[in-house]
């Protein structure tokens, strides 16, 4: 019988071309606008590591006197200074940790071929790739044993690796940062990541980094930060060792605990470390203080989607909201114009669950052309939006949750702007028009 | 088989009653052909969209096949009505889009039959009314007797038990009226009971059965063969 019903409904799209033709130009519209925004809303808030978010921490240490007050909403700061991420990266566990901070460099071939450019770059441990599930198209991770003897290496991206090379495996080669040579040891598959959740200091949704080089390069090569560096007390400081040694936060660091008795060990463990080093003098507080978010978790905190972002997407869906009210009125106009066929057809047998069954049927047909059309002003205003600001290359797009959306809603709306017009035309006396037809 | 027992049937405005039928009382047997008649305004047609389960009514009882129909849900009403009973209007009432193959097929689509069988009852109907050659056709490019034969054979497609024909030649000049008549006939002969409501004199005495609707009652019930319809006003008791 639905088969019927859409048969119907098609010729009824095609006996009102015009009304037809409006209300799903107004369904479009409203779609169109409302996927626009709720795609990059969407992308916006999407979990980046779905299958390992929750397993992937963000420790986050107050290591500040009593008294001292941070800008987050629990006083703890976002990074962590030098000395806690060497001691938590030389703790026995996790098994998998890693600190990263990103810099940047002037790289060059040290041949005429390529023209130098600045580039961003990570330093990090070499379980940075394995955790964030980065996999490699040449080569791999560095060894533990050029991580500790300071070797000169590094992992480059396909896209580097493309205008560097002409995608060629590079592994083995040499690229310049600034003055120094690094071996390229691997090349990492292109990454597809919308939010940079791994370091939110350049915001959410900068461009992640080309290059990744061994966390030892920061005191060897005495590599500055090209995120953020904050402190909470004078410290004097006259040279990088003294920057090394001080109190203030600069670097992220990760873990990754499997289980929640990994989780709890851990706690357990930061714990102890922060009553150690308040024992040390360090700071004074009388108790301990640290928070160890998950990937999800950490960019709530951070509120990585905005609050804007959230108002953008309601205004656009009370506009679908005025698109659906006019879009009643035509139906209403439609339908009821049509009571005398819907009387001959209750004559003949319909009951009113089968009219208004078919009625509903006939706005989801107009809801799926509507929602078809949208998609396709939807891309028109991603594409606008993604003309504004170079991050919104990877958020203004609609992936395959929005593209199914997108019809799914439109016909959902159109349900609900149905349901009056189907319940009113279902409701009519037949006898009122058998006659008078 | 049909029994209505002083059915009332009230139409209230906001300060007008208007009683368009009033105790109403029929009893109509398996194979009849009734011809009811009456002036404009009587409750002719009030009294066969009851008879048709279209529209409620406010007082009585009303049996079909000893189902009282104001017990039954507005879909038990639907299901009776599309198993037991075909309409014939005045206006045809076909609908407009679809084909005649098509319209006929439309009681056979809510009774939920299969294709197959649709197809059979759909063809060998419209060949009964002589248009199985047109069944592509839509109905603006039939003639009006030819769209009328076309509403009989939606209404037989059905095998109904009923046929309720309001008009069926009203808008049908004398020649096919007579055309639609004889096919009527035809189909009463061959089992179908008929309430025919008609303002035709010539028609109305055709029929073996006559009743007169007067002021919303009945104001004839007596069984008449091969008299004229003149007659049932003389014959009329009051009854």
């Amino acid at each position: 019988m639905i088969l019927h019903y859409l048969d119907l409904s098609w010729r009824s799209l095609k006996r009102t071309p015009l009304i037809s033709a409006l209300m799903i130009a107004a369904i479009a519209v409203g779609i169109g606008i409302t996927m626009t925004s709720l795609s990059v809303y969407h992308m916006m808030s999407m979990d980046p590591i779905p299958q390992k978010s929750d397993r992937l921490f963000q420790p986050q240490l107050n290591t500040m006197d009593d008294g001292q007050t941070w800008w987050t909403e629990d006083d703890l700061p976002y990074q962590i200074t030098y000395n806690d991420a060497m001691n938590l990266y030389n703790a026995p566990i996790p098994e998998r940790k890693v600190l990263s901070m990103r810099t940047g460099f002037s790289v060059h071939m040290n041949s005429s071929e390529v023209k130098p450019f600045l580039q961003g770059a990570r330093v990090t441990g070499r379980d940075f790739f394995a955790m964030f599930d980065l996999d490699f198209v040449y080569g791999g991770t560095w060894s533990e044993s050029q991580e500790r003897e300071v070797v000169p290496v590094v992992v480059i991206s396909t896209e580097l690796n493309e205008k560097l090379f002409g995608g060629q495996n590079s592994v083995g080669k040499q690229i310049y940062l600034d003055d120094t040579s690094y071996e390229i040891v691997g090349v990492t598959e292109p990454w597809d990541i919308h939010i940079k959740y791994y370091d939110l200091n350049n915001g959410a949704f900068s461009n992640r980094e080309e290059m990744f080089i061994p966390y030892s390069m920061i005191a060897a090569k005495e590599l500055n930060s090209w995120g953020n560096t904050n402190g909470w007390k004078y410290q004097e400081i006259n040279n990088y060792q003294d920057r090394l040694q001080s109190e203030q936060f600069w670097l992220q660091f990760w873990v990754e605990l499997n289980s929640p008795e990994e989780e709890q060990e851990y706690r357990e463990f930061l714990t102890a470390y922060l009553e150690e080093q308040g024992k040390r003098g360090r700071y004074s507080r009388e108790k301990v203080q640290f928070a160890l978010r998950d990937v999800n978790e950490w960019l709530d905190y951070n509120n990585v989607v905005s609050e804007d972002n959230r108002v953008l997407v309601g205004l656009s869906f009370m506009f679908l909201t005025v698109c659906l009210a006019n879009i009643l009125g035509l139906l209403l106009g439609k339908f009821l114009r049509r009571a005398p066929e819907v009387g001959v057809r209750r004559a003949l047998g319909a009951s009113k669950r089968q009219i208004f069954l078919q009625h509903l049927v006939e706005v989801s047909v107009l809801g799926l052309l509507g929602g078809l059309l949208g998609i396709g002003i939807a891309q028109l205003g991603l594409w606008g939006v993604r003309q504004t600001y170079s991050y919104y290359n990877a958020l203004a797009t609609m992936d395959l949750t929005m593209l199914l959306a997108a019809p799914s809603i439109a016909i959902g709306a159109c349900i609900i702007a149905g349901l009056y017009p189907a319940w009113l035309v279902c409701r009519t006396t037949p006898a009122i028009y058998l006659k008078t037809q | 088989m049909l029994k209505m027992n002083n059915i009332n049937k009230v139409y209230q405005t906001e300060k007008v009653q208007t009683h368009a039928l009033r105790d109403f009382n029929l009893e109509v047997n398996e194979g009849e052909f009734i011809a009811v008649t009456g002036p404009s305004g009587s409750g002719k047609t009030t009294f066969l969209n009851i008879a048709g389960m279209l529209e409620p009514y406010t007082g009585g009882q009303y049996l079909l096949d000893d189902v009282d129909v104001g017990t039954l849900s507005d879909n038990k009403r639907a299901d009776l009505r599309n198993q037991k009973i075909g309409f014939i209007f005045q206006g045809f009432n076909l609908i407009p889009d679809l084909n005649l193959y098509e319209n006929v097929e439309v009681p056979l689509r809510y009774r939920g039959i299969k294709s197959a069988e649709r197809r059979r009852r759909i063809e060998d109907c419209l060949e009964k009314v002589g248009l199985a050659s047109r069944a592509k056709h839509l109905p603006q490019q039939l003639s009006g007797g030819q769209q009328q034969r076309v509403a009989i054979a939606r209404a037989l497609a059905g095998e109904p038990r009923f046929l309720l024909a309001d008009e069926p030649t009203g808008n049908l000049d004398s020649l096919m009226a007579r055309q639609v008549m004889e096919l009527l006939e035809q189909i009463n002969r061959e089992g179908a009971t008929i309430i025919m409501v008609t303002h035709d004199s010539e028609l109305a005495r055709r029929a073996p059965r006559n009743i007169q609707v007067v002021d919303g009652q009945l104001a004839d019930f007596t069984l008449y063969q091969n008299r004229s319809a003149d007659s049932v006003v003389e014959l009329a008791s009051g009854a």
